[in-house]
């Protein structure tokens, strides 16, 4: 194999369990977002765009649809002769099945995988999220600093804090502390699991943890703390921009609705960061004379018969005549009858909602409401 | 087997009642219904019919059909047996002319090296959707040495037939004047059992621009469009990762087809718009095709006209054309604003 200077390690075997249905039969990173994409396009689209041509594809829960989405690659140009795209489930050796426990041992379950491109740089991302970054910068930023690993931060509202991984760094950025979810932060600096590490202090870290039986081996929670101990030199890369773990129905459900603000930070339509992703190849939307459609996004092989206000339309959708869609995200092929009538809502793929249906929240309730299979 | 069929298209085409839309592309390689190009139909109907050896005769300026085609990628034609074989002249020959006998005999390796026992030969300018081993069937239950495809009793031109007997014809009749093989057919019919194939769908012939605005707004109505997009038989096209269109404030839109990637925050009646096409406030856009990446400015009126790709309309222009003779606006010009 040819030698790389940066190897990407996605990490994609993540259930999402406070997604319900929406994750009962596939994978997180395989959830549909923005009237087309899936969470992991975003990861892939930004290694693409940011010349990372090696990304290993750590899967593990309900792997099928993403195995098959993710094919070859192909569709974020990651079909390479050298490198590109591998999906690593788990596997068994002669000891056993080597099931991934947490972030680290997924790493370290295939550090053969990294082994044979040499790389300088190991990247660990997460399926789990919505971003646009360029993560050439935050190499740069990394050799810059000198740095052994080198961690993503974003800043967060004080009063959100408590919900994440919390850095405490000094003046220069240097990470001194870190704390899960901590009760009173004194840092609104939100690690956003993206990590680089110099390839051979990964590598000697995986092992102690591996060694480890007391660990959970997990990123946040075994490994950073340890390089802190041991005195390596870890550093914040201040992101800016937009950034959103959607982890629960509403939060995908606000992600959604955040494309379509005026000014929004997530710009879908900009050339020189392509989000790509599977085609699915269906005619242009037809929208009909008895149509209505504002501050809407609505995907190809949609048919508009309906009035559809401030919402999300997935690819071959149908929207019968009479019907009133209003902030609501409807997924891939669904069906929806005449005079329905669907507000605050996510319908999930392939759902058929007859006619005269009415789907919303019960009045001054603070929900989004999901409409899915086994619900 | 659906194997035993080879697929010819014939893009050779260059007709000038296109105005300056062929100016820069070959007919086959014509946006339509904001998506797709001509070819595209014929293309994914043969590989919708199990074909997977295509072979596309061009004429000069294949820019952008080569373009549009590439390795055949799309139509999962990039093969390492079989796949897409896209056959230019070479611009040697005078009579080249597709199907003729100098054209055959040029590139008569092709056809001697394939393993198929048919040819399907069809036409890159035709939209609908022909199963072509419905077709095969027919021609093998009627016995026909030839089946031609048509339409309401309009010859499509596209045949099925052996290939030994388009080889043995050709070995036959090379060195006696004729010249191509339809003459050859067409002037001895006795010796030949013709069959017809007649195609109940939808199907349009687009030789000119007039044909070309109509057919392309019977992609407005539904019967048409379902009978042309089908979930069974989709038709592929390059993929161009746009994001979904996105309607703003402003926004109305009526009785139309949008491709991906659009912004529309003016009206638009009537209309087949591709992708990535800006549409500003205050817009009126009616009984028009506007091609990709165009940009029309707030306030303009237009209707009745044909906007090809990397337009700019200028705010407040008014533009106005017919049903019978659509206004057309050339590739990559800029129309100013007063």
């Amino acid at each position: 194999m040819v030698q790389k200077k940066c190897v990407a390690m996605l990490l994609a075997g993540g259930q999402g369990s406070r997604l319900g249905a929406l994750t009962r039969y596939i994978a997180k990173p395989a959830v549909s977002f923005g009237g087309k994409y899936r969470i992991i396009d975003f990861p892939l689209s930004n290694c693409t765009n940011s010349g990372i041509e090696t990304v290993g594809v750590l899967t593990q829960y309900q792997p099928l649809v993403l195995h098959s989405y993710i094919g070859i690659g192909a569709a974020w140009d990651l079909d390479r002769s050298n490198g590109g795209v591998t999906v690593l489930p788990p596997y068994a050796e002669t000891s056993g099945v080597k099931w991934y426990k947490g972030t680290a041992s997924a790493i370290y379950e295939n550090i053969n995988y990294i082994k044979q491109y040499n790389p300088e740089y190991v990247l660990i991302l997460s399926g789990d999220h919505i971003y646009k970054m360029d993560y050439s910068k935050m190499l740069d930023y990394h050799i810059e600093k000198d740095a052994d690993v080198s961690i993503s931060v974003i800043e967060v509202p004080w009063d959100e804090a408590s919900r994440f991984g919390i850095m405490n760094t000094n003046m220069n950025l240097d990470i001194i502390e870190f704390e899960e979810k901590p009760k009173s932060p004194k840092s609104n600096l939100a690690s956003m699991g993206i990590y680089i590490f110099n390839w051979s202090v990964l590598r000697t870290f995986l092992e102690i943890d591996d060694n480890n039986p007391e660990s959970s081996n997990d990123f946040g929670k075994d490994i950073i703390p340890l390089l802190l101990e041991e005195n390596k030199k870890v550093v914040a890369y201040p992101f800016k921009g937009y950034w959103k773990d959607v982890g629960t129905v509403k939060s995908l459900w606000e992600a959604n609705m955040d494309l379509l603000n005026e000014e929004t930070e997530l710009e879908l339509y900009d050339r020189n960061w392509r989000i790509y992703s599977v085609n699915p190849n269906q005619p242009p939307q037809y929208i009909s004379p008895t149509a209505q459609i504002e501050e809407s996004l609505i995907n190809e092989g949609c048919i508009v018969k309906g009035n559809i206000k401030h919402s999300v339309l997935f690819q071959g959708v149908t929207v019968e005549e009479g019907s009133v869609i209003q902030d609501s995200v409807i997924m891939p092929n669904a069906v929806i009858g005449k005079n329905v009538i669907i507000e605050k809502a996510i319908i999930a793929e392939e759902m058929v909602v007859e006619d005269n249906t009415i789907i919303r929240p019960e009045k001054n309730k603070d929900e989004v409401i999901l409409v899915a299979k086994d619900v | 087997m659906p194997q035993s069929m080879l697929g010819i298209i014939n893009a050779t085409h260059e007709l000038d009642t296109f105005q300056n839309l062929t100016a820069h592309r070959s007919i086959a390689a014509l946006p339509f219904a904001g998506r797709y190009r001509l070819i595209d139909f014929m293309l994914s109907n043969m590989v919708n019919s199990g074909i997977t050896s295509v072979a596309i005769f061009t004429g000069h300026g294949v820019r952008s059909l080569m373009d549009h085609l590439g390795c055949g990628k799309q139509w999962d034609l990039d093969r390492k047996r079989d796949g897409l074989f896209v056959f230019t002249p070479d611009g040697k020959s005078k009579n080249e002319e597709f199907g003729s006998f100098a054209h055959l005999a040029k590139n008569i390796t092709f056809f001697l090296r394939s393993r198929q026992k048919y040819v399907v030969i069809t036409n890159s300018n035709i939209i609908g959707t022909i199963n072509f081993s419905s077709v095969l069937d027919y021609h093998i239950e009627t016995d026909a040495n030839i089946t031609e495809v048509v339409h309401n009793g309009e010859s499509l031109q596209t045949y099925i037939l052996e290939k030994e007997l388009l080889l043995s014809l050709f070995e036959q009749y090379k060195d006696q004047g004729y010249y191509s093989i339809i003459d050859v057919i067409n002037e001895r019919l006795d010796h030949f059992k013709v069959e017809k194939y007649d195609c109940k769908e939808y199907i349009a012939i687009i030789d000119s621009l007039n044909h070309y605005y109509k057919h392309s707004m019977d992609m407005l109505q539904s019967t048409a469009y379902h009978q042309v997009f089908t979930k069974n038989e989709p038709i592929f096209t390059k993929v161009k990762d746009e994001p979904p269109t996105r309607y703003k404030t402003g926004a109305k839109v009526s009785n139309s087809l949008i491709a991906n990637g659009c912004m529309i925050q003016g009206e638009v009646e009537n209309c087949i718009i591709s992708r990535a096409v800006k549409i500003g406030k205050g817009a009126v856009i009616r009984n028009s095709i506007i091609m990709q990446k165009t940009q029309i400015e707030d306030n303009c009126v237009i209707d009745g006209v044909i906007i090809d790709k990397d337009v700019k309309i200028e705010s407040g222009v008014k533009l106005t054309g017919t049903r019978e003779n659509p206004y057309v606006v050339e590739k990559g010009t800029v129309q100013k604003g007063s």
